[in-house]
């Protein structure tokens, strides 16, 4: 099976820290999968994404994207890579720029990578993807600060898959949002991976969302992975105390029952 | 909820403030028609006329050459706001672009402005306006420059802190992220998001550069008679103080005035922009 995404013995220290934030992270994802990244608050969840959106330096280690090697990369050349790999950020409060709307936040993708450099091709591809991510309704010019947090997290998810990523990465895309509100954010995100045959590494401390959606499972702790496998073998027959400790710590409620509800938040 | 709240204690100007706002509002009216509605030549010397007390004829009296107080302060209106606005022009420019400039160019890049920045917060205007009333003779265009000079250092740590923060902001990460390239990320999301100080900045500086403007002419460097500067009018009434105030007086009170108003305005925008300085004041 083809991987899209390997990342082997990524390394990250902080100056002052006792220990690395990521100690030799490895894994690989099979291309159209979607891989859990889990693990408690300070884990090194973020910092491994971190390094493999080029968004951090690697003290050691390397990433590889669909076939080649990314890390170490100048940052005209990143910056062509991203066409392929693009990033959710946890908080959508504060990672869509207030002065952009609607048009402006979604298209800057197509723009910036030349995909679509005609101004009305590229509202209408806009259109598209608003409509993908149940958003079909908004009007074009307004402003984030005009939207719910369920909502802004969907123009977040538009903007992203803009460019046609082969694979997207989702730091915690739901942990910010009201409980009633993730579910349906869940549901877009299985969805569009399965119409798009997308590949997301899906980041979370709640092993319920990563169960409902992923079918790998990499388990954090302490800024090392103890735990990889499939997620019939992570949650049936967990090998590591802190996966065990993890499964016991969670409640697991089911987000398949508001499945119907995708599109109805408006 | 609690943005509503905000939005209508927004809405309500208080009384002071709007006070303040409409004074702004006249002397930059006043800088624009002045000329215009000066009821004398404010340059028409007429020694029969000399020092006359304020009265109906000339409502703010006469000064030493029996110039029409009112009408000079009219017209001067022009030389010390247009002044004070080349000044600002000019050093929030610079600011931008400099400051800019230091906080994404690197280490080395920072380094070099902030020395400079030290080196020209260091000499007094009032030094440096010397230094170039001398080298470029006294006048109002030395006073523009010295004041300049001394002036834009600020507005470069300004922008370089606030580009900074801004860098430091989740959407900046998510552009550079989304593939943006460095031209675009810094002009359309970290500068966009960056400037707003400015507005609060320039409102509040508007009054401490036209103090030093008039300063300078007052002390001889800026501004030089016969013209109607608001300093230079001071300036020239101060050997006549005793047998004619009024022309020291009220060319005072406009400065005064006029630097109160702005302010009170600038404060105000302050705390418009940030809701939280309002229990401090
Ligand atoms: N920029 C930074 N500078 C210094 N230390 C950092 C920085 N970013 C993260 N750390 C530290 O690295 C460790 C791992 O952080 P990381 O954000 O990767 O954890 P996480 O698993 O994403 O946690 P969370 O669930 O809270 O998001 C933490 O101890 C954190 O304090
Ligand atoms: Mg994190």
């Amino acid at each position: 099976m083809k991987s899209v995404l390997e990342v082997d013995g990524l390394t990250k220290s902080y100056p002052g820290a006792s220990r690395p934030a990521a100690a030799d992270v490895s894994f690989k994802m099979a291309e159209g999968s979607a891989l859990g990244l889990v693990g408690e608050s300070g884990s090194g969840k973020s910092t491994t994404a971190r390094m493999i959106a080029g968004l951090e330096k690697p003290d050691k280690g390397w990433v590889v994207l669909g076939g080649r090697q990314i890390d170490g990369l100048s940052r005209r050349a990143m910056q062509r890579v991203r066409r392929d790999m693009q990033v959710v950020f946890q908080d959508p409060y504060s990672s869509l720029n207030p002065r952009m709307n609607v048009e402006q936040l979604v298209g800057e993708g197509l723009l910036v990578h030349s995909i679509e450099t005609d101004r009305a091709a590229r509202r209408r591809e806009v259109e598209r993807l608003l409509g993908l991510v149940g958003l079909g309704h908004v009007d074009l010019g307004a402003y984030p600060r005009s939207f719910s947090g369920g909502q802004r997290q969907r123009l977040a998810i538009a903007r992203a898959l803009a460019v046609r990523p082969k694979l997207l990465i989702c730091d915690e895309p739901v942990s910010s949002l009201d409980v009633s509100v993730q579910a349906q954010v869940l549901n877009l995100l299985r969805d569009l991976q399965s119409e798009l045959g997308l590949s997301i590494l899906f980041i979370a401390h709640d092993l319920a969302v990563v169960r409902y959606l992923c079918d790998q499972v990499v388990v954090m702790s302490d800024g090392r992975v103890v735990e990889k496998g499939s997620r019939e073998q992570v949650y049936g027959d967990p090998q590591h105390e802190y996966t065990r400790d993890l499964l016991a710590a969670v409640p697991v409620p089911d987000p398949s029952h508001s499945r119907r509800s995708v599109t109805e938040e408006k | 909820m609690s943005t509503s709240v905000a939005t209508r204690k927004r809405r309500r100007i208080p009384l002071v403030d709007r006070i303040a706002l409409i004074i702004c509002g006249l002397v930059l009216a006043i800088a624009v028609i002045g000329p215009w509605i000066a009821p004398h030549d404010p340059y028409a010397v007429n020694l029969s006329q000399r020092l006359l007390g304020p009265g109906p004829e000339h409502w703010l009296g006469t000064d030493i050459n029996g110039r029409d107080v009112l009408s000079r302060i009219l017209t001067g209106a022009r030389t010390t706001l247009l002044a004070t606005a080349v000044v600002l022009a000019v050093t929030v420019v610079i600011g931008v672009v400099v400051g800019t400039l230091a906080a994404v160019g690197g280490r080395v890049v920072d380094e070099i402005i902030m020395r400079i920045t030290d080196v020209g917060l260091a000499v007094p205007s009032i030094v440096l306006a010397l230094g170039f009333a001398v080298a470029l003779g006294p006048g109002i265009g030395s006073a523009i420059i010295a004041v300049s000079v001394s002036w834009w250092p600020g507005y470069v740590r300004l922008i370089r802190t606030v580009v900074r923060e801004t860098m430091q902001s989740e959407f900046v990460e998510s552009a550079v992220a989304l593939g943006v390239g460095r031209r675009r990320l810094i002009l359309r999301h970290v500068l966009p998001n960056s400037l707003d100080i400015l507005y609060v900045q320039v409102t509040l500086d508007v009054a401490a550069v036209m103090l030093v403007i008039s300063g300078l002419s007052f002390i001889g460097v800026g501004a030089q008679v016969p013209s109607a500067e608001w300093g230079a009018m001071i300036a020239a009434a101060a050997d006549n103080v005793t047998s004619g105030w009024w022309a020291l007086v009220f060319p005072g009170l406009a400065i005064a005035i006029t630097a109160i108003a702005f302010s009170l305005v600038g404060d105000w925008l302050r705390v418009l922009r940030d809701p939280t300085l309002k229990q401090e004041n």
